[in-house]
């Protein structure tokens, strides 16, 4: 949608995504960044690498420029260090707008809409899961299963050791936590995935 | 003073010592905690916003039942179970999603606390050093708060975002020096683990070193995310740039059992990755 030259190609653009994004949840207040850039300022994602900018996310989702949005690698590299929704002078709430929009992101690559360019969604998945079957984060399993699904098997062979110091130091279980009322928690899933 | 104790996932696995430690210096100090029966997972930072903001409110359904606050040490859970909280009290639609989601009609009748905050802000830091035993003398540290403790403010007001004291007045009552440390407030970079791993090094490699040039003894954290990233990372900080660091990375509740004369185990200072022996010979 953008040019080599960066120059944006207006027919191309979905006037519905800040719709789409205020819908929903954390992505209220999108429309009422007025681009004062405090947000990046306060970034230290944006200190490492300028690529990662908040306030142009938010600028290109105002714009409707919905494919470099949603799969753009900035919303999986967001820390959630609530630095940038501190200082907003205009109640942004950025940390949890990108959290919004990774929902949204997260949506259309299920239905292979987009291409998501990080690993991190599918180790939350791994991790998910195991709200979804124990109602507690099992942490051996969604280690395991999280650091094979986006590291394989040699990711996963170079915690082993760790693994061991962890079980000796009583900080690893091998059995699950359980949540006794699952029905309830099974609830909660089943009502925000009927939304 | 009574609490419904939150212990949450990470204090019952990787976070023991913190688990421990709570339990012991709030038995010292007449905390009452009570865990919270049949607690669930608070989402920590792997959840949508919805998904979050749900299983944190059923917790606070529970502690309601039982007619206690919430006393949580975790700074992950305590950010998300107070953002809940908040948002239930705000009404509107969220509140209606997420008392749907949860099949009950909460209306925010709980206080949700961060165990530092009750401890420098209900026992108070006077009392506190009243029941000191061993005096931290000439052990230095540097407080590091990180991020969900204190951000937004708006939303866990205990602390000031800009310049937070809680840890520095507390490591200060226990009678050992409090280094003025630039790096207390900024990101750890745990939640980029999984996506970039050379970031979140680099973030808590920053921290790392401000924290050992200044010569510091320990870092004084509160929370599990903190704690794994700048101690069970530390050897791989370590190797990847090709420096030395070997600091201590003690939860505030194992700096405070020090100075209640509590010992090691009680402490669960032998979890701690990075070998705490040189403090406790201090
Ligand atoms: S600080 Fe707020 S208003 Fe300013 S650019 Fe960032 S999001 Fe927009
Ligand atoms: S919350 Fe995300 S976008 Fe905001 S400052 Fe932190 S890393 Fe950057």
């Amino acid at each position: 949608m953008m040019d080599e030259f960066g120059v944006v190609d207006a027919s191309n653009l979905d006037p519905n995504l800040k719709y789409e994004i205020s819908n929903q949840l954390g992505g209220e207040n999108i429309k009422r960044c007025f681009q004062c850039g405090t947000c990046v300022a306060s970034c230290p994602i944006w200190e490492i690498d300028e690529r990662f900018n908040p306030r142009k996310i938010i600028r290109m989702a105002l714009l409707g420029m919905r494919e470099e949005v949603l799969s753009s690698e900035f919303i999986w590299l967001c820390s959630k260090c609530y630095a940038c929704y501190e200082r907003c002078p205009q109640d942004v709430r950025i940390t949890e707008l990108m959290g919004a929009i990774a929902s949204i992101a997260e949506r259309e690559g299920e239905e292979g809409n987009i291409a998501i360019k990080s690993t991190k969604p599918i180790f939350d998945k791994a991790f998910i899961n195991s709200i979804r079957k124990y109602g507690r984060n099992f942490e051996m399993e969604t280690i395991i299963k999280g650091v094979l699904a986006t590291k394989g098997i040699k990711g996963l062979l170079s915690y082993v050791s760790d693994g061991f110091t962890m079980l000796k130091k009583g900080k690893l279980g091998l059995r699950p936590e359980r949540v006794k009322e699952m029905s309830q928690i099974g609830g909660i899933f089943k009502a925000l995935e009927e939304k | 003073m009574n609490f419904a104790y939150y212990p949450g996932c990470y204090l019952h696995a990787s976070a023991r010592e913190y688990d421990i430690s709570t339990m012991a210096v709030c038995k010292v100090l007449g905390i009452g905690l009570s865990e919270l029966e049949d607690w669930n997972c608070c989402g920590a930072l792997e959840a949508s916003n919805t998904l979050t903001l749900s299983l944190s409110a059923r917790n606070l359904v529970i502690a309601k039942k039982k007619g206690l606050d919430v006393l949580v040490p975790c700074s992950i859970c305590f950010n998300n179970i107070s953002r809940a909280n908040s948002a239930i009290r705000g009404g509107g639609i969220t509140k209606t999603m997420i008392n749907e989601a949860i099949g009950e009609s909460y209306q925010g009748e709980v206080e949700v606390r961060h165990l530092l905050d009750i401890i420098v802000n209900d026992i108070g830091l006077e009392k506190l050093s009243k029941e000191v035993k061993v005096p931290l003398e000439g052990l230095r540290s540097v407080p590091y708060y990180g991020c969900l403790t204190i951000r937004p403010s708006a939303i866990l007001k205990f602390d000031d975002p800009d310049t937070p004291r809680s840890l520095d007045d507390l490591i200060k009552a226990l009678g050992a020096d409090c280094l003025p440390f630039k790096h207390k407030k900024d990101c750890c970079g745990g939640n980029l683990l999984m996506s970039s791993e050379e970031f979140s090094l680099k973030m808590t490699g920053d921290i790392l070193s401000e924290a050992k040039e200044l010569g510091a003894d320990c870092v004084t954290v509160a929370c599990p995310l903190c704690h794994a990233m700048l101690d069970y990372q530390q050897s791989k900080i370590e190797s990847k740039y090709d420096i030395v660091i070997d600091l201590p990375i003690l939860y505030f509740t194992q700096l405070i059992g020090l100075a209640l004369g509590l010992g090691e185990k009680e402490l669960g200072l032998d979890k701690n990755f990075v070998s705490t022996v040189k403090l406790r010979r201090k």
